[in-house]
């Protein structure tokens, strides 16, 4: 951190030094905008704890923002020349107008906007690589000033101001598209949920229904049986009456209670899509849920992604193996949760790799992996995890304290 | 003298578990003596002070809005650690897992008329079976705790400690599972001795997994684990390991 103050102290020796080294305006003027830009960068990343692309780009923005302001400045300089010393009245207008804008962009909620594009993990390199285009060929154009002839500066100033409200534009614009498909994405999610939840209920429906018929003859049966004395064939029937109940319905409502206990809505929304996706892909399932889990000791999608990235573990291994399965089991306790994930492998398994092995190896849309679990954990020391591998069965453990 | 406990709402399943248990006793000639028939959980509660590796078989739907099947069962374990929890169910569905798992419960028995007596004393068979295995001596264990879930490792199967990147955790690796738990290995040195040696800050390593030791790189190998060694570790593992290496 101690350098990062000293940052715009090394900047303005920078550009200083380059004054007197190179000749090359243009050069020069790269040159100590890159470092800038660096600079900058830096600072951002410190303040609002933000990765490098996330932060280079709010910068590159802030970059062609500013190009917008100092437009602005010189054209009131134009309009109304005066005869305060150049740098000062230079100081003062950009000032003045930088906080002009930074309202007008606080009012039109430009930044809730910028903030939503950058929550695009999938086009974030695009959308910076974008940005810093656009950044550069904003200063470029600017610094073009030097060659306009004076009749046509005004114009020229102008239309600098109106690319600027163009990019932005184009930036909330490309926004509102990223925010429409997550909105789109997330109602196909609920509905996949409704679906696989409304065919557990068919199938208790159509059980209830054959039961009922069975069961009516079933008891005609044992009317009979009683009326005739026959004690053991009746018994035999009694006991087959409960034994088929088990074996059909018992279970399947037995399962509705355990989905039931799950109370936090985004846990159960994805518990019962990863759930259908078993099913999709004949992944056997067992579910215990045996309280209600109505809350976590920690940020709720932190831990909705922890258990989405150990049921698709467990899902990949497990599809490598002749019978695949997956038992999920959550424990609600006072002070704590439990969740254990365990399903079967044969591949053997390397331990270091496992948990080292680079993000990216899983894909853009697959998620993290057991590294990006890992490292969600090492925020929460009052997490702690658990993982076993042997007899041919992979289990995870989490216990999170409250 | 092992005491058999039992706690059902029905007493018709009472009394045929009851006979069961005790046709059996007389049978095999056990040890054991069904001490209580409890028609809820205060009642066996109040028997029941810290037994000695008792036997219990609890009804898994208890009416009772305080002790359920799985509290009750959560409760005798805190009073008698070594004890055995049976089950007894009338859906043969019940959460399987998370009993067998945070309650080491033993087994479950469904309250099918014909099936009780049989599975009962089935059951009492292989209990019997468990506690003359467990008269041997047992493994040292190296235990910690997860909240309510206290963990035993044997000791001879762990290969090292190291920090882990959460403040204030350890993490443990044996051949087959890695545990993330609150510790500090300071502690963990005093405790274990000389089984172990401190090869670094971050490294607490089994003296006899230590498979290659690497001086000029400061690197060691525990099992297939690669450690580091500090300048203090090296002179530990010279002290410890005797100049043999």
């Amino acid at each position: 951190m101690p350098p990062l103050f000293l940052s715009p102290l090394i900047a303005v020796l920078i550009s200083y030094g380059l004054h007197a080294v190179l000749d090359f305006r243009i050069l020069q003027y790269f040159i100590s905008s890159f470092f800038i830009l660096a600079m900058c960068t830096l600072w951002v990343m410190w303040a609002w704890q933000m990765d490098f692309w996330r932060s280079f780009s709010a910068v590159c923005m802030a970059g062609i923002l500013q190009v917008a302001t100092s437009a602005l400045a010189q054209l009131i300089f134009l309009m109304f020349p005066t005869d305060l010393g150049v740098n000062i009245a230079a100081m003062v207008i950009s000032l003045f107008f930088s906080a002009v804008v930074a309202i007008l962009l606080s009012m039109s909620c430009f930044g809730s906007w910028f903030r939503l594009l950058l929550e695009d993990q999938v086009n974030l390199y695009r959308i910076t690589v974008l940005l810093f285009v656009l950044e550069v060929s904003m200063e470029v154009f600017f610094l073009l000033q030097r060659g306009v002839q004076g009749q046509y500066l005004v114009a020229y100033y102008i239309l600098i101001v109106v690319l600027v409200i163009v990019i932005s534009g184009l930036i909330v614009y490309l926004a509102h598209r990223f925010d429409d498909s997550r909105m789109l994405q997330a109602q196909q999610d609920i509905i996949a949920q409704q679906q696989f939840y409304e065919r557990h209920l068919e199938d208790i429906r159509q059980e209830v229904r054959s039961f009922r018929h069975d069961y009516k003859n079933l008891l005609a049966g044992l009317f009979q049986q009683a009326g005739e004395g026959k004690l053991d064939a009746l018994q035999s029937t009694l006991a087959e009456l409960g034994a088929d109940f088990d074996r059909h319905l018992g279970e399947k409502i037995q399962m509705s209670v355990q989905i039931g206990n799950l109370q936090i809505p985004q846990v159960r929304s994805l518990l019962l899509s990863k759930l259908a996706d078993f099913g999709k892909k004949d992944v056997e399932w067992h579910l215990e849920v045996l309280y209600p889990v109505k809350a976590v000791g920690m940020n709720m999608w932190d831990f909705v992604r922890c258990l989405g990235i150990l049921m698709d573990n467990a899902e990949e291994a497990a599809l490598e193996t002749e019978r695949p399965w997956v038992e999920i089991v959550l424990l609600a306790q006072s002070g704590r949760l439990f969740l254990q994930v365990s399903n079967p492998y044969i591949s053997v398994l390397d331990p270091e790799k496992m948990w080292n092995e680079s993000w990216s190896t899983k894909g853009a849309g697959r998620g993290l992996g057991l590294p990006g679990y890992r490292h969600i954990l090492e925020g929460y020391p009052n997490a702690s995890s658990y993982t076993s591998w042997e007899n041919g069965v992979f289990v995870q453990e989490l216990v999170v304290e409250d | 003298m092992i005491g058999i406990y039992l706690c059902d709402d029905d007493e018709a399943v009472r009394h045929q578990i009851q006979t069961a248990l005790e046709w059996k006793i007389f049978l095999e000639n056990y040890d054991m003596k069904v001490m209580c028939s409890a028609a809820n959980a205060r009642e066996l509660l109040d028997v029941v002070e810290s037994s000695k590796r008792g036997i219990y078989f609890l009804d898994v739907e208890l009416k009772d809005s305080e002790w359920d099947g799985f509290r009750l069962g959560q409760e005798l374990r805190r009073r008698d650690p070594h004890c055995t929890l049976v089950y007894i169910t009338s859906y043969g569905d019940l959460a399987w897992r998370t009993f067998q798992y945070h309650l080491e419960a033993f087994d479950y028995i469904v309250k099918e008329p014909e099936q009780i007596g049989p599975s009962v004393s089935q059951c009492l068979e292989e209990i019997y079976a468990r506690l003359l295995a467990e008269r041997q001596d047992p493994a040292e264990m190296f235990t910690l705790r997860t909240g309510e879930i206290v963990r035993h490792v044997p000791l001879g199967d762990i290969f090292l400690f190291e920090t882990s990147p959460t403040p204030h955790h350890l993490l443990l690796h044996t051949s087959n599972s890695r545990i993330d738990f609150l510790g500090s290995l300071n502690e963990l040195e005093m405790q274990l001795g000389d089984r172990f040696i401190r090869i670094h800050r971050a490294y607490l390593v089994a003296a006899d997994k230590i498979k290659a030791v690497d001086l000029k790189h400061n690197k060691l190998w525990a099992g297939d684990y690669e450690c580091l060694i500090s300048r203090a570790g090296k002179a530990e593992l010279r002290k410890k390991m005797g100049g043999s290496r």
